[in-house]
């Protein structure tokens, strides 16, 4: 199959899912003849025209309000938000509009959008263009999160996110938007609320998501000469979550060790903790549910220290080489 | 003042104990030094005296209670004197027996959430396994492998509940089992003239048994060979000043091995005298904690049972163990080079190999076997 | 505008009155959940502004929507319900006063967050003018929301679009106790509009048919693509901001002067006065609003709450 890039793949779908209907636009700032800051949107302006691929001020709040109304009132429309540090800025209308416009309406409205945003660091960008703020979302009842960490996924993910009636928090990550993999050329969609095994093995369990789900596989490839068997889960969809994956997978392998970017404080690997305190799969556990996630501290500028402020595969390695040799 | 009844500390290691009986009623009078409840530790049960007279008040514990040791369990009231507050605060059982028969009380025990259900499934007290987790914790395989067969629920089999001895044994077989490394010697004995001195004793009073004369033997042997008289703390071996012989008596409830203290001391009658007595107060329950504490070195013997040849574990902080077998008559070859009938036995040694390597526990089966086919080395 | 339709706008602004009146006596006996914001004295604003639109227009309501809501024709029946929390109401008994919501009949929803309308308004405009419809979006907001960022980011997209949005600013001269005087630094907020490149007017908020013209103006603008307005209808809320209001910071002669103003009344003492109704016509309408909201209540109280196992429904498609 054809490789391309994950950010390649993000535009195809935006291009495939134009094409199919109409009733899908893109509006963001600089999306436009800049092609997306990220240059994820690139070229699309030429093929379908300022009036469908939407410039806008610096006006965070604004787009989120515009693809609120938009898709009241029957558009699909594609938000960007250029960086997730100003989803903060954007969050009163995702909040406390989109997310309850249609339970307020007592289920009388739906909100077919996506906001696309991209979350991480590893850039340089320092502490306000670095963060990773995916559980601001997962907390929103209303709101539905996706995070792909592959081409394939993102494609995939993105256009069911763009089929889909509710409003999408999408997020993309900064370090994978030049990572190659197979894509099909043809419209795909990959159901939201799937978690997907991405390496199977019996020795331990890693959930991980967006980039750490590379780090996660390359760490098991490593582990792998070691004769230690990870298994590999990405949720895909944080909100709603398809938790059975997880359980089965920890009920097979006894031992969970969670992987996200995010700040480990209030950061989504405490609610897989609590899921899988929780569930049957309790009973199977053969050491305790550990976390490694982001340091509790805004992201640093210093190379070195923005390299040791996130989990990096040697960590996750020696993570879980110290749960499955029961040193944990 | 009122005068604590406090649940008294029998051993070292010892944590809880569990009342078996008050012996006398709360109100009712006692004397000091009057036995006033029993209570059953994991070896053994004792009747325990009142510290003080007075009158029998605030009991704490009830029969099948699991007291920490210290704890206070009722107070002794001078007449006219009555219960203050404080007395009648914190009642102190850890737990009731009655609910560890049926379901094994696990708290407080390490283990991971797998092991504890593969345990509940197969009805196994988590507290009887060695973890090999961090910090001791028990693991699924532990528990895995402390079980035989799994049972099948219909076929309801007959639940005994791992308690007392038996559960002390089971602990500290498999923490030996685990954690030492035994290697093993036999030797054949010729117990001709073994039988022919046990005979010449038996004339008088207290009779002699094989094993009141093996004993003595065995002392002898360890007074030369003092490497197997030792225990190992952390990374030293201490020679231990006194020999004291346990010997393994099987009862209903398990295993207990009362001890021949000083056995290098002490002449043949009086350990046949002893070894008699322990025997006895062990199968009617009587020992007392200096009966069985003590103990530097364990003789086994499953002769009156017609085991020829076995091997023990080793009964840690001990260093070895003499598993001993049946005499029997064998045809042997004789130093001159004949084929004879003689009564021979066979008597295998476990030792813990850190302490003591092959050469050493030769030399003290060569040593022993030398006194039991020459018993008259006993004087020397 | 005919006569008819000038009879019917009263008729309306009675009923806005008589509703507000009954969930006061409602809240008082104990049988409203929460608290409300009660628009009574600003009936003129709503009912003057929604008469400019057409029934397949669209309006963005407020927490003070009553009026908003009733204007846009919604049921009495099902708005009351929903006000009493009940299974039959506009949102099931999930919204409740201040989430009234009717998009059927063009409203898209009053809403708990003061200026959370506006830059809403942005897409819905974007959405009209994207899928060719010929309607207008006309957003309510109060004087309030005017200070807020949404309202730059809003307004300020709104005219480079040229959208087809009515931003009408019903300026109650109060965000809660915060008087303008005390929040802007301009006598008038349709001054604002001038930053945007969009037109902006004042007009009384207490006269109806002012405030129908000013809101027609600004429809005709934008439904022929001309881009947003901004209308200010100057006006008084007579109670409190919401329930909670013990009205501490203005005084009793400045709200019995505005009560003198009763938009109400000085319509109908114009209709009359022009011959357009009779006295006893204008009692009629007015006894018929109030009997038509008793009826609604009653349908209300008689309705069911909602059933506890659907509580989970709406929060996703």
């Amino acid at each position: 199959m054809r490789e391309i890039t994950y950010s390649e793949a993000l535009r195809e779908a935006l291009r495939q899912e134009m094409q199919r209907d109409e009733h899908v636009f893109i509006i963001g700032e600089d999306v436009g003849v800049y092609g997306g800051a990220f240059g994820v949107t690139r070229d699309l302006f030429k093929e379908f025209g300022e009036a469908r691929v939407i410039d806008t001020p610096i006006s965070e709040l604004g787009i989120a309000g515009a693809i609120t109304g938009a898709a009241l009132t029957g558009m699909r429309p594609v938000g960007e938000i250029m960086f997730m540090d100003f989803m903060t800025l954007a969050s009163e209308q995702l909040v406390n509009q989109a997310a309850k416009i249609r339970f307020m309406f007592g289920g009388n409205a739906t909100l077919p959008f996506v906001m696309r945003t991209p979350a991480g660091s590893g850039t340089g960008a320092a502490a306000q263009h670095s963060q990773s703020l995916e559980n601001w979302f997962v907390h929103i009842p209303g709101l539905k999160v996706v995070m792909p960490s592959t081409p394939y996924d993102a494609k995939g993910l993105l256009i069911a996110s763009i089929r889909d009636d509710n409003p999408v928090i999408f997020i993309e990550h900064k370090l994978l938007y030049k990572v190659k993999g197979p894509v099909p050329e043809e419209p795909y969609t990959i159901p939201l609320s799937t978690s997907e095994i991405k390496r199977e093995g019996q020795d331990l369990t890693i959930v991980a998501t967006s980039v750490m789900v590379k780090r996660s596989l390359e760490a098991a490839a490593q582990l792998a000469s070691e004769s230690i068997e990870v298994e590999v889960v990405d949720p895909r969809t944080l909100k709603p979550l398809d938790a059975e994956p997880l359980i089965r997978s920890v009920m097979k392998t006894g031992r969970l060790l969670i992987v996200h970017e995010a700040c480990k404080t209030g950061g989504y690997g405490g609610e897989l903790a609590a899921l899988i305190a929780e569930s049957e799969a309790f009973d199977y556990l053969e050491a305790p549910i550990v976390r490694l996630a982001g340091r509790d501290i805004p992201i640093p500028y210093n190379r070195l220290l923005e390299y040791h402020a996130v989990p990096q595969v040697e960590n996750i390695v020696a993570k879980a080489r110290e749960l499955v040799q029961g040193r944990i | 003042m009122a005068i604590p009844v406090i649940m008294p500390k029998l051993e070292m290691a010892q944590e809880t104990a569990t009342v078996v009986e008050w012996l006398k009623q709360e109100g009712e009078e006692v004397e000091k030094d009057e036995p006033l409840l029993v209570v059953e530790t994991d070896k053994i049960t004792v009747d325990i005296e009142s510290p003080a007279s007075g009158i029998l008040a605030g009991v704490r514990a009830g029969p099948a209670d699991v007291v920490p040791v210290t704890e206070i369990i009722a107070y002794l009231l001078k007449p006219g004197e009555t219960m203050s507050q404080e007395m009648t605060a914190a009642p102190p059982p850890l737990s009731a027996s009655a609910a560890v028969q049926t379901v094994p009380t696990t708290a407080g025990t390490r283990a991971t959430p797998a092991a504890r259900r593969i345990a509940r499934e197969r009805t196994v007290d988590l507290r009887t396994i060695t973890g090999s987790g961090p910090h001791g914790r028990v693991q699924a395989a532990d528990v895995l492998t402390s079980t035989i067969t799994p049972e099948r629920p219909e076929q309801a089999a007959e639940v005994i509940p791992l308690q007392g001895i038996r559960r002390t044994s089971a602990q500290r077989l498999t923490a030996s089992y685990q954690e030492i490394p035994h290697v093993y010697f036999t030797m054949r004995v010729d117990m001709g003239e073994f039988e022919k001195t046990r005979a010449a004793l038996n004339a008088r009073d207290p009779r002699v048994s094989i094993t009141a004369l093996l004993v003595k033997a065995v002392a002898w042997a360890l007074k030369r060979h003092p490497g197997l008289n030792s225990t190992l703390r952390g990374t030293e071996i201490h020679l231990l000043p006194e020999i004291n012989v346990g010997v393994a008596v099987a009862l209903e409830e398990g295993l207990i091995v009362p001890v021949v203290q000083h056995a290098d001391l002490k002449s043949v009658a009086e350990i046949a005298r002893r070894v008699n007595e322990l025997v006895t107060r062990a199968r009617e329950g009587q020992l007392t904690p200096t009966d069985v504490a003590g103990g530097t070195f364990t003789l086994s013997n499953l002769g009156p049972f017609g085991i020829e040849q076995f091997t023990a574990i080793i009964n840690p902080p001990q260093v070895a163990i003499l598993a001993v077998g049946a005499t029997r008559p064998e045809a042997i070859v004789s130093p001159e080079g004949q084929i004879v009938i003689r009564p021979v036995f066979r008597m295998t040694l476990a030792a813990d190999h850190r302490v003591v390597d092959g050469a050493l526990a030769a030399r003290f089966l060569v040593e022993l076997r030398e006194v039991l086919e020459n018993p008259t080395l006993l004087l020397w | 505008m005919n006569v008819e339709k000038k009879v019917d706008l009263l008729r309306q602004m009675y009923t806005i009155r008589a509703f507000e009146e009954k969930a006061e006596q409602l809240y008082a006996l104990g049988k409203i959940h929460g608290t409300m914001h009660l628009s009574i004295g600003m009936e003129g604003s709503a009912v003057g502004a929604i008469a400019a639109l057409r029934p397949d227009d669209l309006i963005l309501s407020t927490h003070r929507g009553h009026g908003h809501c009733i204007a846009k024709g919604a049921d009495l029946q099902r708005m009351a319900a929903e006000f009493m929390g009940k299974a039959t109401g506009y949102c099931r008994g999930r919204g409740g006063s201040m989430h009234i919501a009717d998009p059927e009949g063009g409203n898209l929803g009053a809403n708990g967050v003061v200026g959370g309308g506006i830059p809403i308004a942005v897409g819905i405009g974007l959405s009209i003018k994207m899928q060719k419809r010929d309607q207008v979006i006309l957003c309510f907001f109060g004087d309030g929301a005017a200070n807020l960022g949404p309202f730059h980011e809003g307004l300020n997209m709104a005219a480079i679009w040229k959208l087809p949005v009515v931003y009408v600013c019903e300026n109650n001269q109060y965000a809660m106790s915060c008087s303008t005087h005390k929040a802007f630094a301009i006598e008038r907020i349709s001054d604002r509009a001038a930053a945007y490149g969009m037109p902006g007017v004042t007009v009384d908020g207490n006269d109806v048919l002012a405030v129908y013209e000013a809101v027609s103006t600004a429809v005709k603008r934008a439904r022929t693509g001309e881009g947003p307005s901004l209308v200010e209808n100057f006006t008084y809320r007579w109670r409190g901001h919401s329930k909670s209001d013990a009205n501490i910071y203005r005084t009793r002669e400045e709200i019995e002067s505005w009560k003198k103003k009763c938009p109400i009344k000085r319509f109908r003492t114009l209709l009359v006065k022009e011959g357009a109704l009779m006295e006893a016509k204008a009692k009629q309408i007015e006894e018929q609003s109030y009997d038509a909201i008793e009826s609604a209540v009653a349908f209300a109280e008689a309705s069911p709450e909602p059933d506890l196992e659907s509580i989970e429904e709406g929060v996703y498609a």
